[in-house]
């Protein structure tokens, strides 16, 4: 009877293990490997809703997935855009990107313009322009 | 009737004065606007257009292993050929691209054929006896690159009775001077459409 409990402890343990290996995946102050400095961030959507911002004529255009990793030294962003309408949108959009003071560590993008179809996702990809760029906002606006 | 078509014309006289005067105190206004703005006053290649090029290529190539490596290579800038049927000035391009990459502080770009002659110049003058000899430059000291930066852009116009599409593809390539490796290019695409109505 002993022996059936330790088993269990040491299963129960194990699992635990693997769940909190997988947990410890991700760096402290990153989420979904993008920076989030003290922000508590458990889902993907409040990634989303503390990383994008907007400015100008709003958009029905919604981010829904966003993933960061790193390229040698510099921050790469991948966003889903997603246009759940049965009209064709056009945005634009613009990363900027902070340094690690919290100031801007780049000049302001150029606004890029983008079509999308009715009912349709597009990858938009954000690649710093300089290491000192530790953390980013993506800026939508409505083009109508 | 002369008399009625008579009082109609003066009856119309204030307004086509109104419309004079209106027409006469239209006054010009000239205001800044925002240079990162989309552009689309016309379907010619335009400030966003040079802007965009400009921000993909050079991301593009900061990812590129001989650049990220972080071993300062040292790019020359050639030419962009321009092969599109409109006046596009190329080389404020390649200034943009090389601004940026000069600025991310992980390449260094040698003096290009564009510049040399002014180079060479300040050399001889140098060289001159109006200089005193110990703070004059050296000649035989200039740093030849390591790689050559070149592309070209290309359009395709297409225009019906009241549509009028134009698409562009910008190629820059760069290449290893020494073994003449090609060890990056990239492309970037824009289409533009305009129509009537």
């Amino acid at each position: 009877m002993k022996s059936t409990w330790t088993i269990i402890a040491v299963l129960a343990a194990v699992l635990v293990a693997g769940c909190a290996a997988k947990k410890g995946f991700e760096k402290p102050g990153f989420a979904y490997g993008c920076p989030i400095g003290d922000t508590k961030i458990g889902t993907i959507e409040d990634l989303v809703k503390a990383k994008v911002v907007t400015e100008g004529k709003r958009t029905t255009i919604q981010a829904t997935e966003m993933r960061c990793t790193m390229t040698g030294d510099l921050l790469k962003i991948d966003v889903n855009l997603n246009n759940d309408s049965s009209h064709v949108k056009r945005i634009n959009y613009k990363f900027r990107w902070i340094d690690r003071e919290g100031m801007r560590a780049w000049e302001e993008e150029v606004w890029k313009p983008l079509l999308m179809n009715e009912s349709t996702n597009i990858v938009v990809t954000g690649i710093a322009p300089t290491s000192k760029a530790v953390d980013y906002r993506l800026i939508l606006q409505s083009q109508e | 009737m002369i008399d009625s078509s008579r009082t109609r014309g003066l009856a119309l006289l204030p307004l086509l004065a109104a419309v004079a005067l209106a027409a006469g105190c239209a006054q010009e206004k000239t205001r800044y606007g925002d240079e990162k703005a989309v552009e689309t006053v016309t379907n010619q290649f335009g400030s966003t257009d040079l802007q965009m090029i400009a921000e993909s290529m050079t991301r593009s190539m900061l990812q590129d292993p001989v650049i990220a490596g972080g071993n300062l290579p040292i790019v020359t800038v050639q030419e962009v050929k321009n092969k599109t049927s409109e006046y596009i000035d190329t080389r404020s391009i390649t200034d943009k691209i090389r601004a940026e990459l000069q600025k991310s502080g992980k390449v260094r770009f040698a003096v290009d054929a564009v510049a040399m002659q002014q180079q060479v110049e300040e050399l001889q003058r140098q060289q001159s006896e109006l200089y005193e000899k110990e703070q004059a430059v050296e000649k035989g000291k200039m740093v030849g690159a390591q790689y050559r930066m070149e592309g070209n852009i290309t359009s395709i116009v297409k225009q019906a009775k009241d549509v009028k599409d134009v698409y562009y593809k910008f190629n820059l390539q760069l290449w290893n001077i020494r073994n003449g490796l090609l060890e990056w290019t990239d492309e970037k695409e824009i289409r533009k459409t305009t129509s009537k109505g």
